[in-house]
């Protein structure tokens, strides 16, 4: 087979896949080697490198419709599209195996759009560009190769990848606190990766034949007699510790509390540019890899753990919130707001509503884990906002002390109502993009638990607190109280091109989500109801402990209802409850 | 032409137009003519037109569905228009849309707030004029104790008027409930704003975030209610949700719906109404009304009292069918509690506008009321005349602002002959709040300004409720009458104050003028609606009560005898509340309340007969409890905003002192198990090593002393060593092979 017969749409597809991931690699190395010493000559390669990407990424959305043409997605579709398949290193099984669905592609987009404004939003650095640029695009490579990989092998190369490029970028061009932090957010992403190597492996060698292959793996695990069913420790199965450790390491980059704390030092002494990244990107990775990998290889960890998944999520909205209330430090407020966001997230993938009390019905979990999607989406977009304007106004007067603001609104007026619509976007307003991915959680976590929906729904309070205190402090008031008051000139022309599609998209991701939800539904609904299907097996294999707790989980308690027994009832104003008389004429 | 296509239509047009206006006033306001003064002519002429749309959509509306004398009370019931314009999402059987759901209440709806809304806009012409140049603001003073200067904000004041108006009219026009959660939330976020258009002020900022956040805490109470019924019904839909409340099969009588337990319903209604509590500023969620009247005046008479703050009873009004009894007790409980309370609050006030805030909230308070205990009609009605004498009333307070510089009564005074008009229609303002009329008398039926009928309404559904329930039900009716003469006291107690006697600021009065034709224009429009609203056409029977009673929720007009938690409640039919005995004896004990409250302000601030200052020492507990406004505000920062501060400072405390000190600590024990395995292997690993080869060194040193290369020592050696060799043989060998 050659890999330039262009007729053949298996090379096209490998080789436009290929592009996306490598394309910014091979730009850094170009970057290197190039006998140039113009920073801004290296700002701009990296910018069109960038755009380029994005283009590519574009191409990948476009609906396919009737077009044969090679990478349209086809909406509707809920499986792998456009996968590419090779061989990579066969005595291990591992394979050189990408594919997008209606869960990666948003990501990927938004990776590849998020790079090209943080990439033009890094004109105001001026150490080492070179070096910058570099690690720069190969951080992109990193992020997109952890959206598109589907080996897992692969995936956790594409995950290392994308980590030493951030460490250096903030160790090297980060805030006074640089290293602290630097070494902080490496030390605790490795330490969860760590732990998903070792989940990796041992889903390796006890699936057999031995693979990598996540697709593989996730049929594997759907099985009644599935082979991580066996105990492996402590009485637990391969299955449990695989999502326990999995959990873990995507719950650091999440991150969720309570090991969030690497996320704010982070922010703080990250160069602009790279808190965009990192809150509007790498965050995303924890999420997608809870969806992707955790849920559809370990479903009956997923059933037996899905209150501490949905606990943590809401403990996260709450901590997080009330954390980012407390903060004098501007950057700090809108890291911490991002704990709070991603708890959302969370809750919405794990509220495992989808069970026999409810008639095994899908369509609420759906969806709550295609709002927790869209609040990936719209945290993307919302939080590399704040992340910006943030260092807009930073780069002015060099300070972030909440205090010594004030009155920006008159000096910046520009500046000021892009900040209101991007601020209200995170508060959660309908109309802008953060209100449609919290309020389908929040419905979704209802059939799961009242309790934490109502405490989930309680956050809304403090979320309005917090921003609109923000507001007031920095933007309202009749004069601005800190340092530098005249370095406080109004945005430029590229600022302004940077937060205008932000802006953008955040009004029309409100106004019409179904943009979003026509990719990220069907294929959020096939894992739900791959997961209702695995929970509706006969639970005949009870070999391990693991296994056999999972047939008593806590909030299980009624043998399943069929739905003839839910018969047009229509009591009377004043009689007794429907279910009730159910119960008692179902049990004989 | 079918009326089912061409009504959804028109409204979706009177709908956008100002959200049309609102895009393009952002987009281009400030170059819109100098200082953006046309801004203003495109966001009136938007709500012009779609006032124009609404009347037309009634208008096709009437000929469908005419009201008839014979339909009398529900009888004749006109089918609902719902529909959909597009989907937000989907998700399997799960669909959320932007639709419509039309009656005649939906019509009434858009045709009083486009009408209101363009008085107001005309009204702003003049009110907000100031803005088109440079404003000098004295209540923001800068660090150095000078005034503040600013760029004048004309257009950025109709810009958020016309996104609150397209926020508004989505709000009734809503097919489902979660699309008016959405433009619930955009009409708070517009009146965040709009409460803050001073932005320079710091008291104008604290009130926009007040008025937001505890919005947000009835707002939470309102997604619990959405939870249990999406959860439960599967749809927001309020067409889908009625036929399951209320089947057809049932006689449309409320039922509990498969998926929803009889708990459940109730959390619902009660979720709802908590959501409600909060847009209308119901106890215990009042507090953030009166604070909003830091914005200017036409915000506070068009969304603080026309519409807005109507929208938690609109709502009401509209779920009506959904709430039980329980509910219902508990709106009425609520309403009861707020009425009385704000009419307290409202007679200590000085400030004009606080005055006119507490009385917006009261009046509110009397519509739940009404809708609690089950006059749907009687609530509906009250939120129209409402709507057109409170705004008269603001907009006139206005004026008096505009014309003296100041909001305080006690530096007014004597403003009657300055300010003519304004003291007129606000006097017809006043009677007609205070429900002035003719009750029936023998063989004349009732007759009065808008306030008359409604309130009376009011006052009969509380007597009936009171008669059908004799243990607790003449609460209501007794805390609506005191709460009715008050209203009349504090009303005019303001006018008095005001516009009659001698001026007590000579600088003030002497400043005073009447307002421009663009400001009086609208006062004297708003004044006759506020007489006639509630009348039919003269010779038909086309009138606001016949049009809303089109609306009733089908299945509420019989009454209930009472839920299935507290089933000793009954809730009368509304319209037993008419029938002659009832209605005449609410009619003259309101007239008397009303006439009582009337004459004691008379007494005290018109004749002066009596003092107010004696009154203030012989009550003095109780008036130092109403002018603190019941010390709510000093509550709720005790008991919850000091606490959530407290905590988030725990929390950001725990990150810093807990979670951090163990990543910090552990980092460090590491680095010090690495510091000691550094030291093992120095000390020793290192030292072992470095000794044997040091002794191996020395060794060698010593040995060295050996070679000196002096043949016969060597030979010397060679020997002894020989020697040494052959005794150890002889000493060892036997013991060897003795050994083996």
């Amino acid at each position: 087979m050659s890999f330039f017969n262009f007729h053949d749409p298996e090379v096209l597809r490998t080789w436009l896949l290929s592009l996306i991931i490598f394309l910014p690699a091979l730009g850094a190395g170009v970057l290197c080697v190039l006998p140039i010493r113009s920073d801004q000559f290296f700002k701009r390669f990296s910018l069109a490198i960038t755009v380029l990407v994005f283009l590519l990424t574009v191409w990948l959305a476009i609906p396919a419709g009737d077009s044969s043409a090679v990478g349209h997605f086809t909406l509707g579709e809920p499986g792998m599209q456009n996968v590419v398949d090779h061989e990579w290193i066969p005595s291990f099984n591992i394979r050189y195996f990408l594919g997008l669905d209606g869960i990666s592609l948003p990501l990927v987009i938004l990776t590849s759009f998020l790079s090209v404004l943080a990439m033009w939003a890094s004109w105001s650095i001026d150490k080492s560009v070179r070096a910058y640029c570099a690690l720069f695009l190969l951080l992109e490579t990193g992020m997109l190769g952890v959206f598109m990989a589907l080996d897992f092998f692969l995936f956790y190369v594409f995950w290392e990848v994308m980590l030493l490029p951030m460490y250096f970028l903030i160790g090297v061009w980060g805030g006074p606190r640089r290293e602290y932090a630097a070494i902080k957010f490496f030390l605790f992403t490795l330490a969860g990766s760590v732990l998903i190597l070792i989940a990796i492996l041992v889903l390796y060698f006890t699936s057999n034949p031995h693979t990598f292959n996540m697709l593989t793996l996730a049929e594997i695990g759907q099985m009644p007699d599935s082979p991580f069913h066996q105990t492996l420790l402590w009485g637990k199965s391969v299955s449990w510790w695989a999502f326990v450790l999995l959990f873990i390491g995507f719950a650091v980059k999440l991150p969720a509390v309570p090991i969030h704390t690497w996320l704010p030092d982070a922010h703080v002494e990250a160069p602009t540019p790279v808190s965009m990244i990192l809150a509007g990107v790498l965050l995303k990775m924890g999420g997608y890899g809870i969806i992707r990998i955790c849920y559809p290889i370990c479903p009956d960890a997923g059933y037996e753990l899905a209150w501490v998944v949905c606990g943590l999520g809401t403990v996260s909205m709450v901590y997080g919130a009330l954390a980012a209330m407390a903060q004098k430090d501007f950057k700090r407020l809108v890291a911490y707001s991002s704990v709070s966001h991603m708890g959302y997230v969370l809750l919405g993938i794990g509220a495992w509503s989808a069970t026999a009390e409810f008639q095994y019905n899908t369509d609420y979990w759906t969806m709550g884990m295609s709002g927790a999607m869209f609040q990936m989406i719209a945290h993307g977009i919302s939080s590399a906002g704040m992340f910006f304007l943030v260092g807009v106004v930073y780069e002015r007067v060099h300070h972030r002390n909440l205090d010594q603001y004030g009155g920006l609104f008159a000096r910046m007026p520009v500046f000021s109502g892009i900040s209101m619509v991007i601020f209200f976007a995170a508060l959660g307003l309908p109309g802008l993009c953060g209100f449609w991915g919290e309020l389908f959680v929040i419905l979704g976590a209802w059939s799961y638990s009242k309790v934490l929906a109502v405490v989930a729904a309680s956050v809304v309070i403090l979320t309005a607190g917090y921003i609109l205190w923000t507001i007031q402090r920095v933007y309202l008031g009749p004069e601005y109280k800190g340092p530098h008051g005249d370095a406080l000139t109004p945005m430029t022309r590229r600022e302004k091109y940077i937060a205008a599609p932000l802006v953008a998209l955040a009004i029309l991701l409100g106004v019409y989500p179904k943009a979003l939800f026509d990719y990220v539904t069907p294929t959020v609904q096939k894992t739900v109801v791959e997961m209702k299907d695995w929970s509706e097996q006969p639970k005949a294999d009870s070999q391990s402990v693991g296994w056999v707790e999972r047939s008593e989980p806590h909030h299980r308690k009624n043998p399943p209802k069929k739905m003839v027994g839910l018969a047009p009832l229509d009591p009377p104003y004043f009689s007794e409850q429907p279910s009730v008389d159910l119960q008692e004429t179902e049990q004989p | 032409m079918d009326i089912n296509s061409i009504i959804p239509l028109l409204l979706a047009l009177a709908w956008l137009l100002p959200l049309g206006s609102f895009a393009l006033i952002f987009l281009f306001g400030p170059r819109m003519g100098r200082a953006g003064r046309y801004s203003a002519y495109l966001a009136t002429g938007a709500i012009v037109v779609s006032c124009v749309l609404s009347f037309a959509a009634l208008g096709f509306w009437l000929t469908e569905h005419y009201p008839h004398a014979a339909a009398g009370h529900g009888g004749h019931v006109a089918q609902p228009i719902s529909g959909e314009w597009y989907t937000l999402a989907e998700f399997g059987r799960l669909r959320l849309t932007i639709g419509y759901y039309i009656d005649s209440l939906t019509l009434a709806m858009f045709c009083m707030v486009t009408l209101v809304a363009s008085c107001i806009h005309v009204y702003s012409f003049g009110y907000m004029h100031e803005e088109l140049s440079d404003v000098t603001d004295p209540l923001a003073p800068l660090s150095n104790g000078q005034p503040l200067r600013r760029r004048g904000r004309y257009c950025r004041f109709f810009q958020y008027f016309s996104l609150f108006c397209f926020s508004m009219l989505g709000l009734v026009v809503a097919g489902n409930l979660a699309m008016v959660f959405v433009f619930w939330e955009l009409v708070g976020i517009c009146s965040y704003l709009l409460i803050g258009f001073y932005r320079e002020r710091r008291s104008a900022s604290n009130a926009g975030n007040k008025a937001f956040i505890v919005n947000r805490v009835g707002d939470f109470g309102m997604i619990v209610g959405l939870m249990a019924i999406w959860t439960g019904l599967g749809t927001f839909s309020f067409a889908e949700i009625f036929s399951q409340v209320r089947p057809i099969a049932a006689g449309h009588q409320l039922q509990t719906p498969e998926g929803l337990s009889y708990g459940l319903l109730v959390l619902a209604g009660l979720g709802i109404f908590c959501g409600c509590v909060g847009k209308s500023a119901q106890f215990p969620l009042h507090v953030w009304l009166p604070d909003a009247m830091e914005g200017p005046t036409p915000v506070s008479a068009l969304i603080h009292a026309a519409t807005m703050v109507a929208a938690g009873v609109y709502l009401v009004g509209r779920f009506f069918p959904v709430f039980t009894p329980e509910v219902l007790l508990v709106i009425a409980v609520v309403g009861c509690i707020t009425l009385f309370l704000a009419a307290t609050i409202a007679i200590t006030a000085t400030d004009i506008k606080r005055v006119l805030a507490y009385s917006t909230v009261s009046q509110l308070g009397f519509m739940m009321l009404a809708l609690g205990l089950g006059g749907w009609l009687a609530g509906m009605l009250h939120l129209f005349t409402h709507a057109c004498f409170k705004s008269l009333l603001f907009l006139c307070s206005g004026s008096v602002i505009h014309a003296c510089g100041t909001n305080e009564m006690p530096e007014m005074g004597g403003l009657r002959r300055k300010m003519p008009i304004t003291s007129i229609t606000m006097l017809i303002g006043c009677l007609a709040i205070a429900g002035a009329g003719i009750p029936t008398l023998i063989g004349m039926s009732g007759f009065g300004l808008s306030g008359f009928h409604s309130k009376d309404y009011i006052m009969a559904q509380g007597l009936l409720f009171s008669t059908a329930n004799p243990g607790f039900g003449p609460i209501f009716f007794y805390a609506a009458l005191i709460g009715a003469g008050m209203t009349s006291f504090y009303m005019f107690r303001l006018w008095y104050m005001t516009f009659a006697g001698r001026p007590r600021d000579e600088h003030v009065h002497s400043h005073a003028h009447e307002s421009p034709l663009s400001m009086t224009g609208p006062l004297m429009v708003l004044a006759v609606l506020a007489v006639v609203a509630a009348w039919n056409l003269p010779f038909t029977e086309l009138g606001l009560k016949p049009l809303l009673e089109q609306a009733r929720p089908v299945g509420t007009v019989e009454g209930v005898a009472g839920g299935m938690l507290l089933p000793n409640v009954a809730m009368p039919a509304e319209h037993l509340a008419h029938e002659y005995a009832n209605s005449v004896k609410a009619e003259w004990s309101a007239f008397a309340v009303a006439l009582l409250g009337f004459l004691l302000a008379t007494a005290f601030y018109g004749l002066r007969k009596l003092d107010p200052a004696d009154a203030r020492r012989t009550f003095s507990p109780l008036y130092k409890l109403f002018v603190h406004k019941w010390w709510f505000d000093e509550l709720y920062a005790l008991l919850l905003i000091r606490p959530v501060l407290r905590i988030s400072n725990w929390v950001e405390a725990i990150d810093k002192r807990v979670i951090d000190w163990l990543a910090d600590n552990s980092a460090r024990a590491v680095a010090a198990v690495a510091r000691l395995d550094d030291w093992i292997d120095r000390i020793f690993v290192d030292n072992t090593v470095n000794l044997l080869a040091r002794w191996t060194y020395s060794t060698g040193l010593w040995l060295r002393r050996l070679q000196t290369g002096n043949v016969r020592q060597y030979v010397m050696w060679l020997g002894a060593g020989l020697v040494g060799l052959f005794v150890l043989m002889n000493l060892y060998w036997n013991y060897a092979t003795a050994g083996g």
